[in-house]
């Protein structure tokens, strides 16, 4: 039994290893978010709090509001979606999983206006951002994170 | 009742008297034949006596010494090989070596992987904008770019020349 022991671990770790397709179902948060300087600034959205410094530093704002979001939960890898806020609209088109992440197609709209596209693979530690146009004094940024 | 045989013994170490050496002598069949035998036996009795007799033992403690020796040495041998039938492979100094070495060859085939893994393992890790597209039309000085903060491990696309909006829009 004691010498069996190590090899029975062995097995177990390079069970546990080598079973990557064993995950859960994973969502995708994403947001439309504006950015500004005030003068008496809320608290960050809880989506935001893990790359707040970033946010920050990067487009020396003070206050970062959700203006519109959405929360998918991928089980294919192959969904798509829609964050929308009163003028803008962010839709999100899953083109499959890897082991890495998901491969989107992002497009913004301006009311039915196509403003921006990007392909971009979402890595499941890395939330992407994206600068969008100015707004006022303000900036919207686009941010998608998988949680 | 005593056998023939132990009769015989008997007479022929003189130990048989009265009655019962009689009855004997009378049965034997050849009594010449039979004292000339025991007269055999009994030289060589005597010549055995004489030259297998025990040797005085000149040293009795040296002898008595190496009694208990032995004596010591037969009490710890058992022992011994039951021990030695107790431990198994996997004795713990075994088992230390082997992790030991188990861990360095863990080690050196990690740092040869990850070696050669490294670049490819950042952009697994990270975010990537494969590519970046804005309209022409509606923002013709529009540039992109993209950089990694791998501090924080995000991923940015960043824009400038985007036409700009007014405030309203801002709206949720």
């Amino acid at each position: 039994m004691v010498r069996s022991l190590p090899f029975v671990t062995a097995f177990i770790a390079l069970i546990v290893s080598t079973a990557p397709g064993l995950r859960a179902a994973e969502t995708v948060w994403s947001g439309l978010v504006i950015a500004e300087n005030v003068a008496q600034p809320e608290s960050i959205p809880p989506e935001l709090t893990r790359i707040e410094r970033l946010l920050k530093e990067l487009f020396g704002y003070n206050q970062f509001q959700v203006i519109g979001q959405s929360s998918k939960t991928l089980k294919t890898g192959q969904e798509d979606w829609l964050a929308t806020s009163k003028f803008f609209g962010l839709r999100v088109d899953a083109r499959g999983e890897s082991e890495a992440g998901y491969v989107l197609n992002l497009k913004l709209y301006k009311e039915k206006e196509l403003l921006l596209e990007t392909d971009a693979k979402l890595s499941k530690r890395s939330p992407l951002v994206i600068k969008g146009p100015q707004v006022g004094s303000g900036q919207l940024l686009l941010v998608l994170v998988v949680q | 009742m005593k056998t023939f045989e132990e009769k015989w013994t008997a007479w022929l170490d003189g130990q048989l008297t009265g009655n019962e050496l009689i009855e004997f002598e009378a049965s034997l069949p050849d009594k010449s034949a039979a004292k000339l035998e025991k007269r055999d036996a009994k030289k060589l009795g005597a010549l055995l006596k004489r030259e297998l007799g025990a040797h005085v033992i000149a040293n009795e403690e040296f002898f008595s010494h190496q009694l208990r020796e032995r004596i010591a040495r037969e009490n710890v041998e058992p022992f011994r090989e039951q021990a030695a039938e107790v431990s198994t492979w996997w004795t713990i100094r075994r088992l230390f070596w082997t992790g030991t070495a188990s861990l360095a060859l863990f080690l050196v085939f990690a740092v040869f992987v990850m070696r050669e893994k490294n670049p490819a393992e950042q952009s697994q890790y990270l975010s990537q904008i494969l590519n970046a597209r804005v309209d022409p039309v509606v923002s013709p000085n529009a540039t992109v770019s993209m950089f990694e903060a791998k501090g924080d491990r995000v991923t940015v696309l960043w824009t400038e020349g985007l036409q700009s909006l007014p405030a309203d829009y801002a709206a949720k």
